[in-house]
């Protein structure tokens, strides 16, 4: 038995995006300057029938068939969102009957804003490690909250990843955690409030870099790792310069980086936004590389972990399974006005 | 429809979230929706549980003339598609453009809202399908 | 022998009745067709589709003899959608075969212009298999439309071949003083109408019009058309399972059943009218009946001998939902006595009245 580790991913982006250019059309903005300053040239927008719910079952379908794991065997299941479509009524027991899980199992919804779909691997992982459940399923996902003409407009984004986690068939192992966390008030939504509010500049050096930093620092330390070790590093990704400019303040070398970045073509997926890098770093992985993965949610905090691939990578790799890749690929464009309809943000009845 | 009720959404989540069908024992004939007695006269079926994920359109129509639930969503393209072994069911077609559906055109199975019931009510989830490429 | 006889009817012109409540509609119908039999009833069979949907309102029958003070008789109620008029029909002339009644009414109302547009739909989804295909946005509309792409295709038609039956309903609706629409359409007015769902547009859809219409039906009292054979079949197939969709299976097995009944065969039929709540289910009934072979109605309808709906049929008459089957028999009746119709050139007529997408057909073959 090797040590707990993600045994398959899975990862669903709908298919339409929304460019740059068109957000910059409506709100009189520079595209140009625009995908400068947030390097995100599109991004995914849900269609009029998709949620946090609907994405997160694709995902997770997906992530069970790479990791061919039987359904009757998953004990566990973790949604962290800032999407819910439901105030009060969890998502996870929707997943349970939608994946044909069994009903005696842990089925929790968990908030942190973004940092809560990985706070499910660190919960699952320890159930794991603790013997209590065989494999566990952990989803990020968000249908992303953004103003109309507001910052986030222009990458407030749709999509999920999910990760199952157990001790059998292990393609990456979980080989050390650190987390980091502090009251930092640099982004927040209130119960009932449609959109969040955020600090803009207070988002980065109090909030986004001060936690990861610490969180990778303490990791490092605590374990002895060098910036060297890390064959990848994945950020939370709110926009395309944040997880640069965290990477070389670590002393991180950009190729390590970039590979998992996946805003630039897709945007913020909030929850979701760290795992489908991970995914993305997962499918092109060889045994024996080190990856780095560090989430990050406001208010504030952070996770680092460290997971080390194994041989059984090269079988998940070839599984039957959709790929990150052919989810960035697959893709219809909207305008202005078919976003607003499908995001829901003109008032329907629907 | 508003205020659709509950229990009649929730008694059909099998079927609804992942196309639990019927299948004999007996002969191995499928049915969807579940059937209490199979045509050879068999009453004895057992859970399928689940249809493949995978498929071809038989046919597809778009639909303009739709009830309350779908006013925001029309046109529906609505289609019969037949699964990987042969098992049919009729449902939504989703994430396409009409002018690039044909007979034939290969379909996945999604998870979508189906309905919704109002500002405050339930959202009713169930299975559409949509191309495999855009 | 013997026999069942339409001894009176009445008809309601089908249209929009904003002004009446639906028993009193009933009653105004029930009460005309009283008078013109001239015999009093001993029951009551109201054929309705959606009288809870639309006006929620149940035990229809004791409200309708309530406005005419018609006190102690029996009256029951028959739902099978929007074949509900034959099924009605059906009850009646069973209910007078087994001796039990000498005269009964029968009387089919439905005010689906109660309701707006888009409810309208939602209410007749209801005569879909309400958890597989309504909940997911289903309608009448959209299988048919799922059928006539199958037709069409199988039987080598273009769409413009279906569109001839809108003109040809509209052509005969001109003529009858009951139908909803009495103006003549060209084949370019159907080809450039909106799709509803494609390939069908909006003149493939017969409209959802207010209607009422009675029949007084008596045992053995020949002053009247006679009604031959009575036969209902349900087809128990999920439209997704059917194994065809170029025919109407509900509507052949029925068919065969009355014709045998009546000892007559397709023939002999000089009165028909079939139930085109969408046009193709028209063409498909003409098949079923036999007045066509199986995927010539259309190349019938081109050759000019399609001699079916000289009402106009529900494309031009309308739907009335649940009055429908009770129109379509005193149509009949009347077309062979050459009553407001001109006179069908024979003894027979046949009615067909069918309830959602091929889910129930009721045939009723009428002579002379
Ligand atoms: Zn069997």
């Amino acid at each position: 038995m090797t040590r707990v580790g993600v045994v398959g991913w899975g990862v669903y982006i709908p298919r339409y995006r929304i460019r740059t250019e068109e957000v910059a059309r409506l709100w009189g903005d520079d595209p140009q300057r625009i995908a400068d300053v947030y390097l995100v040239n599109e991004k995914s927008v849900e269609a009029l029938d998709e949620d946090a719910v609907t994405i997160a079952v694709e995902a997770a379908r997906i992530a069970l068939r790479r990791a061919g794991v039987s359904r009757e065997r998953v004990g566990a299941v973790y949604v962290g969102t800032e999407s819910k479509p439901y105030a009060v009524k969890p998502i996870a027991s929707i997943l349970i009957d939608a994946l044909g899980l069994r009903n005696d199992i842990l089925a929790v919804d968990m908030e942190f804003a973004c940092k809560a779909g990985g706070d499910g691997l660190a919960a699952i992982a320890g159930l794991v490690e603790a013997g209590r459940v065989e494999y566990g399923i952990a989803v990020g996902v968000d249908t992303s909250q953004g103003e109309p003409g507001e910052h986030l407009d222009y990458s407030a984004s749709s999509g999920g990843a999910a990760l199952v986690v157990g001790r059998d068939g292990v393609a990456a192992e979980l080989e050390a955690m650190y987390a980091y966390a502090s009251d930092t008030p640099d982004f927040w939504r209130r119960d009932g409030s449609p959109y969040p509010m955020h600090g803009e500049g207070f988002t980065g050096e109090p909030a986004y870099f001060r936690h990861i930093i610490e969180a990778v620092r303490g990791l490092v330390s605590k374990y002895g790792y060098k910036p060297a070790d890390f064959t990848y590093a994945v950020f939370h990704q709110p926009n395309g310069r944040f997880p640069l400019r965290v990477a070389s303040a670590l002393g991180i070398p950009m190729d390590r980086v970039k590979p998992g970045i996946v805003v630039t073509h897709i945007g913020n997926t909030y929850n979701a936004s760290a795992l489908i890098g991970f995914a993305r770093v997962l499918e092109m992985a060889k045994p024996g590389d080190r990856i780095l993965l560090v989430t990050y949610g406001s208010g504030a905090g952070s996770d680092a972990f460290v997971f080390r691939v194994t041989d059984v990578i090269t079988e998940r790799q070839r599984a039957p399974a959709p790929a990150v890749e052919h989810m960035l690929r697959n893709k219809v464009y909207v305008d202005y006005a078919q976003y607003l309809k499908m995001r829901k943000m003109i008032k329907l009845l629907e | 429809m508003r205020h659709e009720s509950v229990p009649m959404y929730w008694r059909n989540i099998p079927q609804y979230y992942r196309l639990v069908a019927k299948r004999c024992r007996q002969c191995g004939a499928v049915y969807f929706p579940p059937a209490l007695r199979c045509r050879c006269g068999s009453a004895e079926l057992e859970d399928y549980d689940e249809l493949p994920h995978e498929g071809r359109l038989v046919e597809y129509t778009v639909l303009y003339q739709v009830g309350t639930d779908f006013l925001k969503q029309k046109p529906l393209i609505v289609g019969l598609v037949e699964l990987n072994g042969g098992v049919r069911a009729v449902g939504q077609i989703v994430d396409a453009q009409p002018d690039r559906l044909a007979p034939g055109t290969r379909v996945e199975l999604v998870f979508r809202r189906v309905a919704v019931d109002g500002r405050h009510g339930l959202i009713m989830y169930g299975y559409k399908f949509r191309p495999v490429q855009p | 022998m013997t026999g069942v006889y339409v001894v009176g009817a009445a008809l309601r012109p089908a249209g929009r009745h904003y002004g009446e409540n639906i028993d009193d509609m009933a009653a105004e119908v029930l009460g005309k067709a009283l008078a013109d039999a001239g015999v009093d009833i001993e029951a009551l069979f109201v054929a309705s589709s959606t009288t809870e949907l639309v006006n929620r309102q149940q035990i229809l029958g004791a409200y309708i003899l309530e406005s005419l003070g018609i006190d102690k008789i029996p009256a029951f109620r028959v739902e099978c959608g929007d074949g509900s008029g034959g099924a009605a029909v059906t009850a009646a002339y069973y209910a007078l075969a087994s001796g039990e009644y000498g005269c009964v009414a029968v009387v089919g109302v439905d005010k689906p212009n109660d309701v707006l547009s888009n409810q309208q739909v939602d209410v007749y989804a209801a005569v879909m298999d309400t958890y597989f295909e309504r909940y997911f946005g289903f309608t009448p509309l959209s299988h048919a439309a799922l059928m006539a792409k199958m037709y069409l295709k199988r039987h080598g038609y273009k769409y413009e071949d279906l569109a001839a039956w809108a003109v040809l309903m509209h052509e005969r609706g001109a003529e009858n003083p009951y139908a909803y629409f009495r103006r003549r359409v060209k084949l370019e007015d159907v080809l450039s109408s909106e799709y509803t769902s494609e390939p069908l547009r909006l003149y493939d859809v017969a409209p959802l019009v207010d209607g009422a219409a009675a029949a007084v039906l008596c045992r053995d009292r020949r002053d009247g058309p006679r009604i031959m054979s009575v036969a209902v079949a349900t087809n128990a197939v999920p439209f997704n399972m059917r194994s065809e969709y170029d025919t109407l299976y509900s509507l052949r097995e029925a068919a065969a059943r009355a014709y045998k009944a009546a000892g007559i065969s397709p023939r002999d039929v000089a009165a028909a009218e079939v139930h085109d709540s969408l046009s193709i289910f028209g063409v498909l009934a003409v098949e079923g009946l036999g007045l066509a072979e199986r995927g010539g109605a259309l190349a019938a309808l081109k050759r000019g001998g399609l001699r079916v709906n000289m009402s106009g049929g529900l494309k031009a008459r309308g739907n009335a939902l649940g009055a429908t089957g009770v129109y379509q028999l005193v149509e009949v009746a009347w077309q062979l006595v050459g009553r407001e119709f001109k006179r069908a050139d024979g003894r027979y007529g046949v009615v067909h009245s069918m309830g959602g997408v091929d889910r129930t057909s009721a045939v009723i073959v009428v002579g002379l």
